[in-house]
């Protein structure tokens, strides 16, 4: 079961700080093999903080996200609501 | 996402007088501050006390243990007026509480002006791409002087 989607990132800060270490545990805390990167490029192992940060991806940038898995879905969710919740909001 | 660093940058953000061979301190705060002194005796930083508040700030909201054996302690303040690039390495390892557990033994610190926030994701996400690779990784521990390490760190961003 692969699924993905492309999600506009909203915290301040981007995938950084506190918004991309709760993206990386959502990422290891779920049975789904995941993958991230900007929609038109290459793809990076989103459970790693190292391949996450090596993304650079900032406010406002589209994160292609590539799940496959039994919990492909579900981690998805999880990363989008990370991703579109503003930095103070989030309680990870 | 945000363009790379370039080649040429790395005399600029990490003159020999950043980089130190000799083992740091193996606590996290205290080779957080063991970092910090490289640049601040450099000349790179205008406020010691300002610049270590901001970087224990960025570690208190999470760690910057990457994995890898990396740690990138990080932060953006005015305490400097240009981005800053110090490396040290550790045989022991420092504990960084990085999410795989495996304790840093190339940590490097980026300084940049509060409104460098361009700068900062550049800096930190150029930096990450290179050392995923393993050969950068193993030529800066084995770096035996600063001019290697530098020239590792050009091949990483290259």
């Amino acid at each position: 079961m692969s699924r993905e989607r492309v999600v506009t990132i909203v915290p301040e800060a981007g995938l950084h700080a506190r918004p991309a270490s709760a993206f990386v545990k959502a990422v290891t805390d779920h049975d789904a093999e995941v993958s991230a990167g900007p929609p038109d490029g290459d793809l990076v192992q989103a459970g790693s903080m190292i391949a996450v940060t090596s993304l650079g991806a900032g406010q406002g940038d589209d994160l292609r996200l590539v799940a496959e898995g039994p919990d492909a879905e579900a981690v998805l969710d999880e990363l989008e609501r990370i991703l579109t919740t503003p930095e103070e909001e989030l309680d990870a | 996402m945000t363009d790379a660093i370039e080649a040429d940058d790395i005399d600029e953000l990490i003159p020999a007088s950043h980089i130190s061979l000799t083992e740091p301190p193996a606590e996290k705060e205290a080779c957080i501050e063991y970092l910090l002194d490289l640049l601040v005796e450099a000349g790179r930083v205008e406020d010691r006390e300002t610049a270590l508040a901001a970087l224990l700030e960025r570690e208190s909201e999470t760690t910057t243990g990457v994995g890898m054996g990396i740690g990138i302690p990080h932060a953006k303040t005015d305490a400097v007026s240009r981005p800053s690039l110090a490396f040290a390495r550790s045989e022991d390892g420092v504990d960084f509480g990085s999410m795989d557990g495996e304790p840093a033994t190339l940590i490097f610190m980026i300084l940049v002006p509060a409104s460098g926030s361009e700068d900062h994701l550049k800096i930190l996400s150029s930096l990450s791409r290179g050392l995923m690779h393993e050969e950068v990784r193993d030529d800066l521990h084995a770096a035996e002087d600063e001019a290697a390490v530098q020239d590792a760190l050009r091949e990483a961003i290259a």
